[in-house]
Parts: structure tokens; sequence; C-alpha cells
């Protein structure tokens, strides 16, 4: 069976409904959204009633805990004090603009969400602000997916959807113990696993303007890298009118990411 | 000349057991530094003479360079060090009166000086911690998955990682391996292949038990004070 797994929606309503509507399209009805509704965009009331109205399937993204929580995270959420401007002026104007009740919903999220031996999460099961970027250390990669007792990890939070495979792994160790003389040494086989990253719905970073969401096959364990075109001009256009900074409706109608990304793919949020 | 470091932990406020490690330390040519990795203090005892005895070394003392572990960790939680957290752990895994007897222990006056201890050392390649790069409490055995021991050395890109949460004593090296990988995403698929660079874990023991490592042979020993043990037996290359 087709199911869909959507992410990092960011208050983005017109690119949240064009996903939705391609999902509803191909008869897909089971859906999993991997957090941050809110953040950058200027919709945030409109796409968290959206999705739960949809009473989608959430985990709660880095936005969403930060909403709730308050700014606490570590100096590695921003890359520079501009940026960290930028997030922190967006962070007060969607404070501001979330209801009680919408701020209770995100409050209710849950981490993660699991299903059998699929597990999803917004950023990594360590922390809803590690980014497994796509070229990381695989054994790292393969950590944050076995350790989780999973066999395939579902995150977002980078904006560049991929899919990778982790196989053919092996260690091999020589072990000496204060009592013992040296072992000959063991290999541990390594378990193939896989990571898939659904992209962003609402602010996309792999190059194009087109929202993006994956469909993973619980059968045969395919996955398809959905993209799909929406009115970006109509959400540029919202963005400054709500007085939000002007290089968010930048950025959305470029595609890629403008300086915020973090380079230590392995650093663990210190909060 | 030889450098040699000594490594030590899990002294838990016993003065007998550090004053035993020093005198050994005397007796044995080339080490250049001591390390403590934390659990200074403990619920065991009165912890204060330790304490002083490490912030102002005897003469002759080979001088101490410490960092807290886990028992700091619930002292300093406790006493409002952490934030809004408290000796959560402790609590849970020993109960009410396991932080009671742990705050009794220690003398207020300690307490700046123990939260001005840092997290872990990195010396040339290595990291010395008290549990590892993920958490103080990070119990890193000889039995701990090798791709969770590669992940802690990995997240701080070092060669070695001396750990001391478990008391056990224990050289781990990652001798070999490797692993394919597929990545596909909007541009296409790549494959890559990474292989398992020679790194080690080392657990350096706890109370009398302490290791000797020698940076230019990369030469750990296990070592028990006051035992007539020969470092060079339980060397391990």
């Amino acid at each position: 069976m087709n199911h869909a797994i959507i992410s990092c929606l960011h208050a983005n309503l017109p690119a949240t409904e064009a996903v939705l509507n391609d999902i509803d399209r191909q008869g897909i009805d089971t859906i999993t959204c991997l957090g941050d509704l809110v953040g950058y965009g200027p919709q945030p009331n409109e796409v968290v009633e959206l999705i739960r109205k949809r009473d989608i399937a959430t985990c709660q993204g880095c936005w969403d805990e930060d909403i709730i929580d308050g700014l606490n995270a570590c100096e590695c959420s921003y890359p520079s004090q501009l940026a960290e401007r930028r997030g922190h002026l967006a962070h007060q104007w969607t404070d501001d603009q979330l209801t009680d009740e919408n701020k209770s919903f995100l409050a209710s999220l849950p981490t993660s969400l699991r299903r059998d031996r699929l597990l999803f999460v917004h950023g990594s099961p360590n922390s809803q602000h590690e980014y497994l970027l796509p070229d990381m250390d695989a054994f790292a990669a393969l950590e944050r997916v076995e350790t989780a007792g999973a066999d395939i990890l579902f995150c977002g939070h980078t904006h560049q959807p991929y899919v990778r495979e982790l196989r053919d792994g092996s260690i091999r160790v020589r072990l000496q113990n204060a009592d013992h003389e040296c072992d000959q040494g063991e290999e541990l086989t390594l378990p193939m696993r896989k990571i898939v990253n659904a992209g962003s719905v609402g602010e996309p970073r792999h190059g194009s303007t087109n929202a993006t969401y994956v469909i993973h096959n619980d059968a045969t364990d395919e996955v398809e890298i959905k993209e799909v075109p929406y009115d970006v001009g109509r959400t540029c256009q919202a963005i400054v009118e709500a007085g939000l900074p002007k290089v968010f409706a930048w950025r959305l109608s470029h595609g890629f990411e403008f300086a915020e990304q973090a380079e230590d793919a392995s650093h663990v949020c210190e909060r | 000349m030889i450098e040699r470091w000594a490594l030590v932990s899990g002294l838990r406020g016993d003065l007998e057991t550090y004053d035993l490690i020093q005198r050994d330390l005397k007796k044995t040519r080339g080490v250049t530094s001591l390390f403590v990795l934390g659990d200074l203090v403990g619920p065991e005892r009165n912890c204060d003479a330790l304490l002083d005895r490490l912030k102002n070394p005897h003469s002759g003392d080979l001088k101490p360079d410490c960092i807290y572990g886990w028992w700091e960790e619930q002292l300093l939680a406790e006493r409002g060090f952490r934030g809004e957290r408290k000796a959560d752990a402790l609590r849970l895994s020993q109960g009410e009166d396991a932080v009671s007897a742990l705050l009794n222990t220690v003398n207020p006056s300690h307490l700046k000086w123990l939260a001005s201890l840092q997290f872990g050392f990195i010396e040339l390649d290595c990291a010395l911690i008290h549990g590892s790069s993920s958490d103080v409490g990070d119990n890193l055995t000889s039995e701990t998955s090798p791709l969770i021991l590669l992940d802690r050395l990995t997240r701080l890109n070092v060669n070695r990682l001396f750990t001391a949460r478990s008391t056990k004593q224990f050289h781990l090296e990652l001798t070999g391996g490797g692993i394919n990988s597929q990545v596909k995403d909007l541009n296409g698929k790549r494959e890559q292949q990474q292989e398992v660079p020679k790194r080690s874990v080392i657990g350096i023991g706890a109370g009398l038990n302490y290791t000797l490592y020698d940076v230019g042979s990369d030469k750990t020993h296990f070592l028990t004070a006051g035992s007539k043990t020969n470092p060079k037996r339980k060397g391990f290359a």
C-alpha cells in the first residue's frame, strides 16, 4: 500500500494545498507529516487548521517545538547573527499570530511516530534539531536508524528530499580487557537500513521552487520523490504583506537555501 | 621524552585511593599528565578532603586535570546549577535517599569549582570524557555495539575516546570494515563507499583501577593502584 510523507510545511498554505491535492489525486489516504507546520511562512493558523481538519498523523518539528517551548536551542540553530535575527523575527511574528488552540495542538504533537518497522521523526531520533544530510557519515547515519530500532527512518528538516540506502556494512573489532590477552578479533555484520527524507512542502531548498514530498510503498519499500508546482508568487506576496523578512520570499522564489544550513551534521543541539 | 598520561576516575571521595594512585605515579617513569575523568564525588563518604586535595595538590603530587562525571552532574543539577533540571537520573535509579546522601557528602563551598569543570578534554587526537560525546551518562563498554562506538568517535572526529562511565577497563579497537550507500535524489543516484577508520575506545576503569597511556607508542596499560603489576605485561598496542 502506498502512503505519503510530507514535512516542513512552514505556514505555506498554497504549497500545502497543492501537495494534499496531488496526494488525493493518487487515491492515497494515509499521510504522515513530519512537522514544522509553522515558521517562515505567512499562514501558520491556516496550515495548522488544515492538518487538524484532515486529521493527518503529525510529529513535532523544531519550529513547532520552539513556538511552544521558546527559543532556547543552542547556537547551532543559525549560522550567522543576521540569520538569527531573521529567525527570531519570524518566531515572534508566528508566536503573535498563532491562536491558543493551534498552539495547544502543536504542543500535543509527539516527537516521533512509529508504524511497525517504520519510524517517523522531524530531524533525527535524537533531536528535532539534528540534520541528517544526504552525505553525512554513513556509519553515523546507520547508527541513527539502528539505535532507534527501525528499518526505515523517515525524516525532514533539511528541506532536501532524498533516499539513502545503507548496505553491505561491517565493522571489525579487536578487544583487550584488563585481565585477558588480546582476542583474535571479530567482525560485526551491519544490517541494511534506509533513510528517507521527505524534503519540504513549504520551503523547498533543493534548487527548485516546487514543493516536495515522498510516497513509500510498504510492500515493496520503493520510494518515489514527488515534486509539485504551486503558486509561489501568492505565498511570496503574502510574506511581504505580513511584514516578514523579504529574504524569505526571495529564497522561496529561488528554491534554495540562503546561508541557513548546518555544516556539522553530527551536531546535536545541547539545549 | 616519553609522554605518558595517567587516567583516573570513580574516586567518589576516596582520598586513600587517590593517595595510592599518586604514590604509584611517583614510581612510574614518564607520567606527564594526570587526567581525572569525573566521579570525584559520590554518596558513600564525605568528599571534602579529596576535593581539597584535587584543588590544592600536595607538594610532589602530579597536578590533576579534572572533568565532571555523572555524580557531579547529579549533584550540580540538584543544587540548581543545571537550570530547571534536577538529579532525576539518580532519583530514578537509586531513590530519594541516594540524592540526600549525595548532597550531604559535599560541602557547598566546592560547588562553584565543580561547576567550572569541563565536559571533556580533547588532547591531540584523543577525547577524554566521563561518558561519551553523546552524554555524560553514556555507559560505553566492550559489549556496546561497535556502530555506537564509532558514532561516538565520529561526533568528535577523534581517533581515540577514553571513557570512564562503565568503570571497566578495556581497549576496543576498530580495525576495519566498511559500508556502501546509495543516495537517490531529484538529480539521480550516486554510490558511496566508506571504510571504517582505525579508531579505539578505551575504558579507563574506576577507583583503584586506572590506566596509563603512552602517547608516542599508542599503548595502554591497565593498572591497579598499590599492586605490583608490571605495566608491560598488560600493554596493548
